[in-house]
């Protein structure tokens, strides 16, 4: 009778996630410390206390990479996370997506009526809505991406940062809005998507980052 | 011990750049372990010694700085199946960083003298 063993893969979400964290040599060395840890307790203490300890371990040592990256490249994450904060207010200040979008549609019809009833005038308005919408929604996932190319290798360190930076901020705004004004103000979820926006353009450019660097490396072995 | 005293030891361990506590520790396991500390036996060697968990990221965290400043050497080992085909990274101390090591233990220790530490336990 053959016995069954059961699959020991650490959880992926926390694989991942020090993946993204790690940069350079001790990328291996890390991710293969803790798999040696987790097969380890596995096999001792059972599967759901090995998962308990890497979500753990996952967590406190993503904690300490952002440390080391902020200690070891305090200017560069400060730079990049001032430089992205500034394109952000420039192109939300002045209606960047807005401005783009019509210019675009005079461009391509400028010698037509863009409606003509009323049918036809609110759909174009509805499109012209959607549109302008995806493009503030696009902003900070490009900002996101520009951050994270000129932070190098400690990518999502400077994304994470700007990120903290803008939540407080759009936190402040909120609760600051909510004390003068008798009515409570709803949540300015068009605000925290566009955080949720700024790290996964950081996590889009580290991915990328990371195929590249996986190709290069299966290329260089004999 | 006048004021001056104290002053002069901090100044002196400033311009020395001294380690700090959890430097200590992570440099004296790695001493301890001599050619088989990696990641997993550092980790496990402070536990042992001093009884506090740590994550494998304070260990790599904390051995950057003294590698930077030439205290500590590392090198990549061979991969091996059971960590997933990925290599361990080897550290061992440099002369530079045993001396180290020896000026903060030698501060720590002059810091130490004349102190009673069982009279001012609560």
């Amino acid at each position: 009778m053959r016995s069954r063993t059961p699959c020991l893969r650490p959880p992926l979400i926390a694989s991942w996630l020090i993946g993204l964290f790690t940069s350079g040599a001790h990328e291996d060395a890390i991710s293969g410390d803790l798999l040696e840890e987790f097969s380890d307790l596995a096999s001792k203490s059972g599967l759901p206390y090995a998962r308990r300890w890497y979500w753990r371990q996952s967590i406190k040592t993503v904690g300490n990479l952002m440390g080391t990256g902020l200690r070891t490249a305090p200017w560069l994450i400060a730079s990049t996370v001032i430089g992205g904060y500034l394109m952000l207010q420039l192109a939300l200040g002045f209606a960047l997506p807005e401005l783009l979008i019509d210019a675009v549609i005079e461009l391509r019809w400028h010698h037509v009526v863009p409606y003509y009833t009323q049918r036809e005038m609110d759909a174009y308005m509805f499109w012209f809505g959607t549109a302008v919408m995806i493009g503030y929604l696009l902003v900070p996932l490009f900002v996101g991406c520009i951050v994270a190319t000129v932070a190098k290798a400690r990518e999502m360190i400077a994304t994470v940062t700007l990120s903290v930076f803008l939540f407080a901020r759009t936190v402040v705004a909120w609760f600051n809005l909510a004390r003068h004004r008798p009515e409570l103000p709803q949540l300015p979820i068009m605000a925290l998507v566009g955080i949720l926006l700024v790290l996964i353009g950081g996590v889009m450019v580290r991915e990328v980052r990371r195929v590249a660097r996986g190709r290069r490396s299966n290329l260089a072995a004999p | 011990m006048t004021t001056v005293h104290l002053f002069y030891i901090v100044y002196e361990m400033l311009k020395r750049d001294y380690l700090g506590e959890f430097e200590h520790i992570v440099l004296l396991a790695v001493l301890r372990l001599s050619k088989e500390a990696y990641g997993v036996t550092v980790r496990r060697e402070i536990e042992a010694w001093t009884g506090h968990g740590v994550s494998i990221g304070a260990v790599y965290a904390t051995l950057d700085r003294p590698e930077g400043k030439g205290y500590v050497q590392s090198h990549a080992g061979y991969p091996t199946p059971e960590r997933g085909g990925r290599s361990k990274r080897f550290f061992n101390i440099t002369s530079k960083g045993a001396t180290g090591v020896n000026r903060t233990q030698r501060a720590l220790q002059s810091m130490i003298k004349g102190l009673d530490f069982v009279a001012r336990q609560p």
